[in-house]
């Protein structure tokens, strides 16, 4: 069951890893269309709200694997004097304390985009409605929570993560 | 309970946690959201979250951190770093130590592609350990001098460091990345000089290279002609007015791919894991602003920077002592804590204070880069040592801090400078942008 769960979550991983790296090259390329065309005196007509937007996917998409592959950073000053049990439940705990501040922003930005479909907010030049956009900040947040959850639990339970099978 | 109280008790849980092995941006997030929920109530703490992630996940501003981060993988993945190594090296390679002097131009070229310090280091040490290796250089000069050298990308322009430091206080990008630069050739030639300087004492340091034909040195350089002009472009259009930083960085990114694909140096996969790569450091990045801008409203609620700045401007110690104080802290703060997290953490308390005393933010965030580049070879955290060791494994650790030391000597004594003359960081913003 477990195997099961931590294979969907590292899928998940990944597929949100590519949207966030699919959402850099649209970065590039939005800004890039915009700079030339301003050259030939005609610019991208909304090209900030759609390098604002896809920077929300990239960062949000980007979360999940930032924590599978330990990029977050962390003063590891005392980890070789601590003993092994202290620093295995530091990692379940950061894990899962990861867990819950995911969940919390996914909660948050659900709750917020209750007002923005009530209010119908956008974007500021090509009217871009905001709301998909939290909906979709919800849906990376509830996904890097679960990855999260899941590397906790295996922590906590068999002491080692998963091994992966997707490569990630 | 008081404010006072409870942000006292919100800093001692961040400390245990932090030193605890917490990752950084968790601890200042658990602590921020949970003491404005003790201080303001729940709703405020949910409602504060949901408009901090929404508005720094899309900041028009922080766009430009990906696309500067991807403009400096691709350049490593492509070997235009390679190439600029190879430049530096046609020029100074064949005096004593210059193996050494073109390691430290290679890192200042290579700073001006990336705004990252880190991989600065892990690029030209690739690329110049096994050449000093090679010629017989000792080991603790080669690696001093990637470790020391590799802190050059957070003072030459672009660097994240001052994105990050004019995002907290909110100041120009463009002025702060305009105070890097002299600096920045400042700190690259006292490190050349210390190099000169080492190899003169003690010949068999960094004996001279192969000293290369005209026909070679011309190759050298035409090679790296197109990473210049990608610099010159990208730079030099922010301040010709043609680009704003993003739009720079974006430039510069798309260029770089540009060249790697008509080149043939770049595959779809060395593209792949250059983006791959250029999303996690973002996300980390991101997720510690985000935690910031959660513990900075707490820590305004429970008045911990303003009771901090009334005690040092209460001080009967004259403004420049307690600016040295300020530096003291960062440069001891720097041996245990990384860089950035420590700018996130600190700026909200000592900003007011410099500003308070009349001090300029742009020479003040100069000052500040300065220390957090110090930290990066301060032991025992300083993170450019361990990417230098994880390069040339063979080298012991306390070897490697021994060769950064003598240079670690050269930042202190160019912060020296730099206080004492503030001109050199403000001279180019200044008479630019007034």
């Amino acid at each position: 069951m477990l195997k099961h769960l931590t294979k969907l979550a590292d899928r998940l991983i990944s597929l949100s890893a590519l949207l966030g790296s699919v959402a850099l090259i649209v970065e590039v390329v939005i800004i890039l269309a915009d700079v030339i065309g301003r050259a030939f005196d005609a610019p991208l007509v909304g090209a900030q709200d759609i390098s604002q937007m896809s920077m929300l996917i990239l960062v949000f998409g980007a979360m999940a694997i930032c924590d599978k592959t330990g990029g977050h950073i962390a003063v590891d000053v005392f980890e070789a004097a601590f003993p092994h049990w202290l620093n295995h439940s530091i990692d379940v705990f950061s894990a899962l304390i990861g867990a819950v501040i995911f969940a919390l922003i996914a909660y948050a930005i659900y709750e917020s985009s209750k007002i923005s479909q009530m209010l119908h907010l956008a974007t500021n030049i090509i009217y871009l409605p905001k709301v998909y956009f939290q909906w979709i900040v919800t849906g990376f947040a509830l996904m890097t929570a679960f990855a999260m959850l899941m590397r906790g639990i295996s922590l906590a339970i068999i002491g080692k993560e998963v091994e992966e099978e997707a490569g990630i | 309970m008081s404010a006072a109280l409870i942000g006292g008790l919100g800093m001692a849980a961040l400390l245990v946690m932090l030193l605890m092995r917490v990752p950084v941006a968790f601890s200042m997030f658990i602590v921020g959201f949970c003491g404005i929920a003790a201080l303001n109530g729940v709703n405020s703490a949910v409602s504060l979250l949901a408009s901090e992630s929404f508005t720094l996940g899309s900041s028009a501003e922080l766009v430009v951190v990906p696309l500067f981060i991807l403009m400096g993988n691709v350049a490593t993945a492509t070997g235009m770093s390679r190439r600029l190594y190879d430049a530096a090296y046609a020029m100074v390679g064949s005096v004593r130590g210059g193996l050494a002097s073109a390691t430290i131009i290679g890192c200042g070229g290579f700073a001006a592609l990336s705004g990252s310090s880190v991989a600065s280091a892990l690029t030209i040490g690739k690329v110049s350990l096994g050449e000093m290796k090679r010629f017989k250089y000792d080991d603790r000069l080669s690696t001093g001098v990637v470790a020391a050298g590799g802190t050059l990308g957070i003072l030459i322009p672009p660097s994240t460091g001052f994105v990050i430091y004019a995002i907290l206080t909110q100041q120009s990008i463009g002025r702060l990345f305009l105070a890097g630069i002299l600096p920045g050739l400042l700190l690259l030639l006292m490190f050349i000089g210390m190099i000169t300087f080492l190899c003169w004492r003690n010949p068999k340091l960094g004996p001279a290279g192969d000293k290369l034909s005209w026909a070679q040195k011309t190759v050298a350089l035409r090679g790296a002609l197109p990473i210049v002009g990608i610099i010159f472009v990208t730079i030099g259009g922010i301040y010709g007015g043609i680009f704003s930083p993003v739009e720079a960085a974006a430039v510069g990114a798309g260029l770089v791919i540009l060249m790697g694909v008509w080149f043939k140096t770049l595959s779809l996969m060395q593209l792949w894991l250059a983006v791959k790569d250029s999303i996690i450091t973002t996300a980390t990045v991101m997720l510690i602003l985000i935690s910031a801008h959660m513990i900075n409203p707490f820590l305004a609620l429970s008045n911990i920077p303003q009771t901090i700045g009334a005690f040092m401007g209460g001080l009967e110690i004259p403004a420049i002592a307690v600016l040295g104080l300020i530096l003291l802290t960062y440069l001891i703060l720097g041996c245990f804590l990384e860089g950035f997290a420590m700018l996130v953490l600190t700026m909200p308390i000592f900003f007011p204070v410099i500003v308070n005393l009349g001090f300029d933010p742009i020479w003040f965030g100069v000052l500040v880069v300065l220390t957090l580049e110090m930290g990066l070879i301060s032991p025992p955290v300083g993170l450019n040592v361990f990417i230098v060791k994880s390069v040339a494994r063979d080298v012991p650790l306390n070897k490697i801090f021994a060769g950064v030391f003598p240079f670690w000597g050269v930042m202190l004594f160019s912060l020296a400078i730099l206080v004492a003359f503030p001109q050199i960081a403000l001279f180019l913003p200044n008479s630019m942008f007034d």
